[in-house]
């Protein structure tokens, strides 16, 4: 009988279930993507260039129970919301305590058990598909990875049981300690009070020192190693809750009280609602900006990998392409493509020399590349050639040799396409040159505007050349092409992690700040009622609700970006420049982001402003 | 007496689809309140009293007939129109106070000025003054939760009179007072009456609060049923309105 009275009650609710339901299911799709790959020892560490990968993936995983624990706590507080009228009513009609208990125990763990199973399956879904679109995306091939892992699977459900078990044991005692009347009266609040805000003074203190000491581990990472890799998190995100809790209500209540802004229409309630739900909104605020943090930021680690490749090919040398004798197809290619210089330089070969003449080199002095070890910059070589008339004897002397200087030297090293032949290299008068036997060929180098425009090209003059020299195979090329493939195939690992975890991270945001705002919403459908009824136009409301929620929106994405650009200092130890085209991910999260404030908007209006 | 500030004529009220299960809340009502006037709405519950209240307020529409308030046609308007309508010249108190208990007693009150775009220098002495009328200026900074229910409905009417409208409407607004704030109330609403001459229609089912009015105006099943004016003391006034009850009541039984 109890069971069907608590089936019926949860009819009646249906909406409020529905979105119970789906913030369970999106939480525990999300953990289980994570543990997809944190189980996953083989794949994480053959694919990731982070020594302490594993360490990595143990903190995330800390910091996920977390927010995972906070947010089932609201969901849990709101399932017990749902109920506590209607357990009331049966608790007056006669039902025992007892049986009210075993009701809400049983329908915490039927919910639990369901959202679980669904959980995991979306889960394995999305794992599939997010994995399916990044391999095709970043043209990667992912060894290893597996959409369905079972010890990720026993994973989050052991966690999950015992979360869920802890949640129901929290509403057994709640519900031992209330009254029939409380519970009957349980929708009816006393009104509430804006709680009058003391200056947490130590509280933002606090908050300053641990966040001040996050970002010192986060830049120092380098420096401080495994002890930076516990104290950046644990104190990046003690910091981030403290200052949520103190300071965003001291902030909030200055602008509602700057009367320059809020005696205008409705903006004096805008403010005054926003002043009165921020208490409430503090923690979870805190966790979005953590959440974006982690997700807007694995997403551009994941991207400043994928730049790194073409910035470390940029390292590797001035010239894009080097091609001996270049033949009609291969020159072909080269018409595609837009140089911003172009040399050729003759030259003989016998078995031991290559013979270069000093006039060529000369008149088109090659570039060279002097670093900075960040950025590429180049050179002119500007020293001298060996002058007058060379003896041929003297030069191929192994214990004289010829005396090139430095730059040269190394311009000289460059012209070179594979490391399987090495000859040393004589520059020769034009006299001397013209005596030696043997069919002259042309050494062609080439300086495009842009490396990875031509990625299609240089991958045909590189398989070109592997044709022209049958002896030849890809590891031996040195093209900067090769040099670029090759790094790249030790990234999309790393990229694939970035991506796949800020998708997870991001779909977590999202679920978490949308189940606290629409969870709340039904209370303050009186208070919008009432404005209406005074004679606040549709359109007002409408405005204000925009800009209550933006203001919400708003502190959790400053603190979270402000979080990813200090903590890609964590990788310049590994890549180049983290914070090259670091836009491009904060654009894509900034676009992510305000799709789902529109949306959010859109659902909050529809409850608390019902059509006419 | 003035110019008729409310006019009602030939209004219907249907509830329900056509050729389903019709219902029919106002049947050709007609009647009329001068400037001025303190005029009470009752009727048993059902009779429709709601329902007029709702369409004279705005808040619903007519199904046919036509409503002017301070000569103004109410029945044709768009729902912004009427949104600035009833900001403009209309003063509302509910049974259940409907304050914003996000916002001080001050801010409360402020809300209809805000949103007729008062400048803020002038808000702060009205709210003053207006706060003075109803005796409760050392409320002002506090927030509702932290006063009473007889101050809270002070502080209702307060923000109903604060823009000074052509026409208060009350929905019960003693019904969640205990008698010593609701006497309160009452005196303090004809006072305001008798005094300042603000035109108010209130509606209520409770024969002590509607003898405070000039005019009662009874509805049954929807129709005007009867209209009594009060001639003498409000004693007897009392008594003649539970006359009209109780006959009412014999009626329906």
């Amino acid at each position: 009988m109890l069971l069907k009275l608590s089936l019926a009650g949860m009819k009646g609710k249906l909406k409020d279930y529905f979105v119970l339901l789906s913030g369970l299911v999106m939480t525990i799709s999300v953990f289980y993507m994570f543990q997809t790959l944190s189980w996953n020892t083989e794949f994480i560490k053959s694919n990731a260039m982070i020594r302490n990968i594993q360490l990595v993936f143990i903190v995330g995983s800390v910091l996920l129970s977390v927010v995972t624990i906070l947010y089932m706590l609201y969901t849990n507080s709101f399932l017990l919301s749902l109920r506590q009228k209607q357990f009331g009513m049966y608790m007056m009609l006669g039902a025992k305590k007892k049986s009210i208990k075993k009701i809400m125990f049983v329908e915490t763990m039927v919910i639990g058990c369901a959202s679980l199973v669904i959980g995991i399956t979306v889960g394995i879904g999305l794992a599939f598909i997010v994995g399916y679109l990044l391999a095709g995306q970043l043209n990667i091939t992912l060894e290893g990875y597996q959409s369905f892992y079972l010890p990720a699977v026993l994973a989050t459900f052991i966690f999950f049981i015992v979360v869920f078990l802890c949640t129901a044991l929290i509403n057994h005692i709640k519900l031992s300690r209330v009254q029939v009347l409380q519970l009957i009266y349980s929708d009816v609040h006393p009104d509430d009070m804006p709680i009058q805000k003391k200056k947490n003074s130590w509280l933002i203190l606090l908050g300053l020192i641990s966040l001040s000491l996050g970002y010192v581990s986060l830049i120092f990472m380098e420096k401080l190693r495994e002890i930076g890799l516990f104290a950046a998190p644990t104190f990046t995100t003690l910091g981030t809750y403290l200052l949520f809790i103190g300071y965003l209500p001291v902030i909030v209540n200055r602008m509602q009280a700057n009367k320059r802004w809020t005696s205008k229409g409705v903006t004096s309630f805008t403010f005054a609602q926003l002043n009165f739900r921020i208490q409430g909104l503090t923690k979870i605020l805190a966790t979005v900006a953590m959440l974006i943090a982690l997700g807007a930021g694995a997403i551009s680690a994941g991207l400043a990998f994928k730049n790194s490749a073409s910035q470390m090919a940029e390292m590797m040398g001035a010239y894009d392409v080097i091609i001996k004798n270049p033949n009609a197809e291969e020159k072909a290619l080269l018409k595609n493509i837009h140089f911003t210089e172009e040399n050729q330089y003759r030259f003989k070969e016998d078995p031991d020399y290559t013979y270069y003449l000093r006039d060529d080199l000369e008149n088109q002095r090659p570039l060279l590349l002097v670093s900075d070890g960040r950025k590429p910059k180049f050179k002119r070589v500007t020293e001298d050639l060996p002058e007058g008339k060379i003896s041929l004897s003297e030069v191929k002397n192994p214990e004289v040799g010829q005396q090139l200087s430095d730059e040269w030297d190394r311009a000289l090293w460059n012209l070179r396409t594979n490391y399987r032949v090495f000859k040393q290299m004589i520059v020769l008068d034009s006299e001397t040159y013209h005596e030696i036997q043997g069919q002259e060929k042309l050494m062609y180098i080439g300086k495009s505007d842009k490396f990875t425009d031509y990625l299609h090209e240089w991958q045909g003059i590189d398989k070109l050349a592997l044709e022209k020299d049958p002896i030849l195979t890809a590891d031996d090329l040195t093209s900067k092409y090769s040099f670029y493939n090759m790094y790249s195939s030790f990234t999309s690992g790393t990229m694939f992690m970035g991506f796949f975890l800020g998708i997870a991270f991001l779909a977590m945001m999202a679920s978490c700040l949308m189940f606290k705002i629409l969870s709340g919403a039904s209370k303050d459908t009186s208070r919008y009622q009432m404005l209406r009824k005074i004679g606040v136009r549709r359109s007002a409301l409408s405005t204000s609700i925009y800009k209550e929620l933006f203001i919400i929106f708003l502190f959790p994405a400053m603190v979270g970006l402000a979080h990813v650009l200090i903590g890609m200092n964590m990788f310049s130890f590994i890549i180049l420049n983290p914070y090259y085209r670091i836009w491009v991910p904060i654009i894509i999260f900034l676009i992510i982001y305000c799709l789902y404030y529109v949306i959010t908007v859109k659902l909050y209006k529809q409850i608390v402003l019902p059509k006419e | 007496m003035g110019s008729p500030v409310v006019e009602v004529r030939n209004v219907q009220k249907v509830y329900g689809k056509k050729g389903g299960n019709q219902f029919k809340a106002l049947n050709d009502v007609t009647f009329s309140m001068q400037e001025g006037e303190f005029v009470g709405i009752m009727g048993p519950s059902g009779s429709g009293k709601t329902t007029l209240l709702n369409v004279i307020s705005t808040l619903d529409q007519v199904t046919s007939g036509e409503i002017k308030i301070d000569n103004v046609d109410i029945t044709d308007m768009g729902q912004d129109e009427l949104s600035d309508f009833r900001s403009q010249k209309l003063g509302f108190i509910f049974q259940d106070f409907n304050l914003l208990e996000n916002m001080t007693i001050a801010e409360n009150i402020a809300l209809p000025l805000y949103l007729q775009g008062t400048p803020a220098k002038n808000i702060d002495a009205k709210v003053v003054t207006v706060a003075k009328r109803l005796g409760i200026e050392e409320l002002l900074q506090k927030y509702p939760a932290e006063i009473s229910g007889g101050q809270k409905q002070r502080s209702a009417a307060a923000r109903a009179l604060v823009h000074e409208p052509t026409v208060i409407l009350g929905d019960e607004p003693t019904g969640a007072l205990d008698s010593k704030n609701a006497t309160s109330l009452l005196e303090t609403m004809k006072d305001l009456n008798d005094r300042q001459n603000v035109s108010i229609m209130m509606v209520t089912h409770d024969a002590y609060s509607a003898s405070y009015c000039q005019r009662i105006i009874f509805i049954q099943d929807g129709k005007l049923h009867k209209e009594i004016h009060r001639s003498a003391t409000r004693e007897l006034f009392y008594k003649e309105i539970l006359d009209v009850l109780a006959q009412l009541g014999t009626k329906n039984a």
